[in-house]
């Protein structure tokens, strides 16, 4: 996959659950194979996407951290 | 035969409130029931009619049935949606034509505050288990709320169903409080004061201070809170008796309080419940038809429920009978199917047949079908 198929969710300012349902959200309209960057910075949103994602199968290629921002890159895998 | 208190009560004084101002609407000016005052649709909330209940009035007392479905939207909810928003309104929490209405519901409540709250230019938002009804989805869709719909791997820490709703409800009103505005009907006082300054003075006045029972169930809290305080204020003596489902119950709106909390608005006037009585689901889907054949009316699972719990009740002589039937059986017809209560083709005949199945200001559903 080239990156210019990379989507992008800004989840800064909210809280969760909203990251994890906006991330469930995307991942459902993409393609398998397409990668999803998400940031977020609630704390709470780590547990949150990162168990979403592995519980559903898809990849969760990494996952960094700058200041309070949580950066996710995720791979539809199914 | 029903007596006298038990003659189905005009919906009086609604014609010649048609012409009420716009700015009467204004929630700051509202003191008594809105309902009476508001112009068009908004208008027809609350004064609901009541009737005499056939097969249960006999000897010395009289039981009767508060029909909530005549309602514009189809239920007793109306009552606390337009409450609710009229609260927000007063509060400075609302402004039409800018204010968003996010609210978690899987049944009635999505369904009223969707029709109220465009009738006043308000956008809406319902929240609500991806597992709830579809035909509870498609009206709401119809009438033209969005819909977020949760599972229960969102976000497994706050628990299931209706719990992972509120929660994507409340993050989402939290992080946008001058867009989002999230009522909240199981904490709202305004929903026990649309019960308290409306359906209760109803009651009072359609039975010329003759109840002596009144039968509810309990979702909120809302509707037997709001009643019993009103009814308890004009006659200490008036027994305010709560219905109770089974535990993993079938019926839309009720809480049963082993399996689920007790909400804060309930919990502010509990005190007000003399009485419980158990129902169960086969007891109530067996007097739907029982009701269908003896009054001639077809009802919803509740109203059925509570019919199960006066019938099974013994009262005084004297007694006049009140139980709150909180919308009728036009949204059951799949339930009614799945429990063996009668078929596709017995329910379309039924509806047909049946008396006080009005039609709601969303049409039949059947729009919302396609």
């Amino acid at each position: 996959m080239s990156d210019s198929t990379e989507k992008v969710l800004d989840a800064t300012g909210l809280y969760c659950p909203e990251p994890v349902f906006r991330t469930k959200i995307e991942i459902e309209r993409m393609q398998v194979g397409q990668m999803l960057v998400v940031s977020a910075d609630d704390p709470a949103a780590e547990d949150d996407i990162s168990r979403w994602t592995t519980r559903n199968g898809h990849e969760l290629l990494d996952m960094s951290k700058d200041g309070a921002v949580i950066t996710f890159k995720i791979r539809k895998a199914k | 035969m029903a007596t006298s208190t038990a003659t189905t009560v005009d919906r009086d004084g609604l014609k010649g409130s048609a012409s009420t101002s716009a700015e009467a609407s204004s929630a700051t000016v509202v003191t008594a029931a809105p309902g009476s005052q508001l112009p068009g649709v908004l208008g027809r909330v609350g004064n609901t009619p009541l009737v005499g209940l056939s097969a249960l009035t006999s000897g010395a007392s009289t039981h009767h049935a508060k029909l909530e479905g005549y309602n514009p939207f189809g239920s007793v909810k109306d009552r606390a949606a337009l409450w609710m928003i009229m609260d927000g309104e007063k509060r400075g929490l609302l402004t039409r034509r800018k204010s968003i209405i996010i609210e978690p519901t899987s049944g009635n409540t999505g369904i009223a505050l969707t029709g109220i709250a465009k009738e006043l230019g308000y956008k809406v938002e319902i929240v609500m288990p991806e597992k709830a009804s579809d035909e509870t989805k498609q009206i709401i869709r119809w009438m033209g709320a969005k819909i977020f719909e949760t599972s229960d791997d969102l976000c497994p820490k706050v628990g299931a169903g209706t719990d992972q709703s509120i929660a994507l409800a409340t993050s989402i009103a939290s992080s946008r409080p001058d867009t989002y505005y999230s009522p909240n009907q199981y904490a709202s006082e305004a929903n026990f004061t649309g019960h308290y300054m409306g359906t209760g003075p109803e009651i009072w006045r359609q039975t010329a201070g003759r109840v002596t029972h009144l039968f509810t169930g309990v979702g909120t809290g809302g509707t037997i809170t709001g009643i019993g305080t009103y009814l308890k204020e004009q006659n200490p003596d008036v027994k305010i008796i709560g219905c109770q489902p089974q535990q993993d119950h079938l019926i839309q709106g009720w809480r049963n309080f082993e399996e689920s909390a007790k909400p804060d608005l309930f919990l502010r006037r509990e005190g007000v419940v003399d009485d419980w009585v158990d129902v169960d689901n086969r007891e109530a889907f067996s007097q739907v038809r029982r009701i269908y054949e003896s009054d001639k009316m077809l009802v919803s699972p509740s109203s059925a429920a509570v019919y199960a719990c006066m019938a099974k009740y013994e009262v005084p002589d004297g007694s006049c009978v009140v139980g709150i039937f909180a919308d009728d059986g036009r949204k059951f017809k799949s339930v009614y199917a799945e429990q063996g209560v009668m078929t596709g083709d017995e329910f379309d005949r039924a509806i047909k047949a049946a008396r006080h199945v009005p039609m709601p200001a969303y049409g039949d559903g059947e729009s919302a079908m396609m």
